[in-house]
């Protein structure tokens, strides 16, 4: 088994071995950014967006310095990927006129996929690294039911009802649970004022 | 309206949980206490910036599910075709080589006219990969040689013999192969394009046999112009 810098090296040589183990560790990964709950893509879609986010790796590996920075890389190329495609199968039947109320689907796609992709396209593996960990500290500096509440909401994307159902709790005290835990949150992110600072600019 | 009932208020709204009752006591809040105003925008930051990070911090954990083994193939190609034209490019000559290159250079650009010539008349042969199985389908054969006199079709029992024929580089009189991928409803068409180089195509499977027996020999006349 090769460790992760001899790895690296042997991708840089174009060792197809070598290619075919990352591959095979990163897929996982790349399929689940695939399937980013903004982009709601189909099992399949997902697929061919993560193949398609794992070749696109290949003229990258030089510019990495570590392994690990490859997983990072082919998660944000592929959630990217993927809230791009959502909006074009958007777009598209809008453009087919498959439905009636155009302006609503339109202020749908903006409000939902302009955010988003600002974020994912511009995010940078060490951001994202450095944003998981805090994510990760600030989480796990709420109460285990709460955070997972949260989890749920943010990572999942569960509505206020199936969040209800799941924890079996009155709708009203989900909105203030997650009210208060995301307020928390947002004041351990501050902590970190570079990275907020540029996740912010992202979005304006 | 207090801290509390203001967050989960704004939050309704942000998430998209909100009734119109909701969003226009949101907006009366937002007039008459515009301190409110900058406290929504930041939580709507908040959410939009971890809605669309979370998902990809968790994805770092995934571990499943596998690669799956249907897709290997266009992997390879993809790492064969990527490091293929750079191992050329590092093979190009530097420094006093460089140099004398331009003492051979007349010889060199004649020796390369000819064999690009040479490899331009010699590279005719176009093949097509197809399961024995998918040569009849439904009573109706999906292909036959006949449907592409020009081509020559080679027909496979079992993957591993399909695999081995789809992952070998295009020998040097080979311009072209084109395989049937029924699992997917692909054609995959791989390709010299110039001076060596090679590129791998898919397109969408006809849904019926006629229409792929005429989709393959509009390919293979394509591919023979």
């Amino acid at each position: 088994m090769r460790t992760d810098g001899e790895l690296l090296a042997a991708l840089r040589g174009g060792d197809q071995e070598a290619w075919e183990e990352t591959f095979r560790r990163l897929y996982p990964s790349a399929f689940a950014a695939a399937r980013h709950p903004l982009a709601s893509l189909t099992p399949t879609e997902a697929e061919d967006i993560a193949i398609e986010a794992l070749t696109l790796l290949l003229p990258k590996v030089k510019q990495v310095a570590e392994f690990d920075e490859l997983r990072l890389l082919v998660i944000t190329i592929a959630s990217r990927k993927a809230i791009s495609e959502k909006r074009r199968q958007l777009a598209d039947k809008r453009g087919g006129g498959e439905l009636t109320s155009l302006d609503a689907l339109q202020d749908d796609e903006n409000i939902r996929f302009e955010p988003a992709e600002q974020v994912a396209g511009r995010l940078n593996p060490t951001d994202l690294r450095d944003l998981s960990r805090l994510l990760d500290a600030a989480l796990s500096g709420l109460e285990p039911r709460n955070a997972e509440i949260l989890r749920d909401f943010l990572v999942h994307h569960l509505s206020y009802k199936e969040l209800s159902d799941k924890y079996k709790m009155p709708v009203g005290s989900v909105g203030v649970s997650l009210a208060r835990s995301l307020e928390k949150i947002r004041t351990q992110l501050k902590a970190a004022p570079k990275l907020w600072k540029e996740l912010v600019s992202f979005l304006r | 309206m207090d801290a509390d009932s203001f967050n989960d208020l704004a939050l309704r709204v942000i998430a998209g949980e909100a009734t119109d009752t909701d969003r226009q006591a949101l907006e009366a809040e937002l007039s008459a206490n515009p301190a409110h105003r900058e406290e929504y925008e930041q939580l709507k930051i908040t959410h939009d910036v971890l809605c669309t990070t979370g998902p990809m911090a968790e994805a770092a954990r995934a571990t499943e599910p596998e690669l799956p083994s249907y897709r290997i193939n266009e992997l390879r190609t993809a790492v064969r075709q990527h490091f293929g034209n750079q191992t050329a490019a590092r093979k190009s000559p530097g420094g006093l080589i460089s140099a004398l290159r331009w003492l051979i250079a007349g010889g060199g650009a004649t020796a390369l006219v000819v064999l690009l010539v040479f490899l331009n008349l010699a590279n005719r042969t176009v093949e097509i990969g197809l399961y024995k199985s998918d040569t009849v389908r439904n009573g109706d054969a999906s292909l036959v040689p006949q449907d592409v006199p020009s081509a020559r079709v080679v027909t496979f029992d079992q993957d591993a013999p399909f695999d081995q024929w789809q992952n070998q580089p295009l020998a040097w009189n080979e311009r072209a192969k084109i395989w049937v991928d029924n699992e997917h409803d692909l054609l995959h068409v791989v390709r010299r394009i110039d001076h060596g180089h090679v590129s791998t195509e898919t397109q969408p499977l006809a849904p019926t046999n006629e229409g792929q027996r005429e989709q393959i020999r509009q390919v293979v006349e394509s591919l023979q112009k």
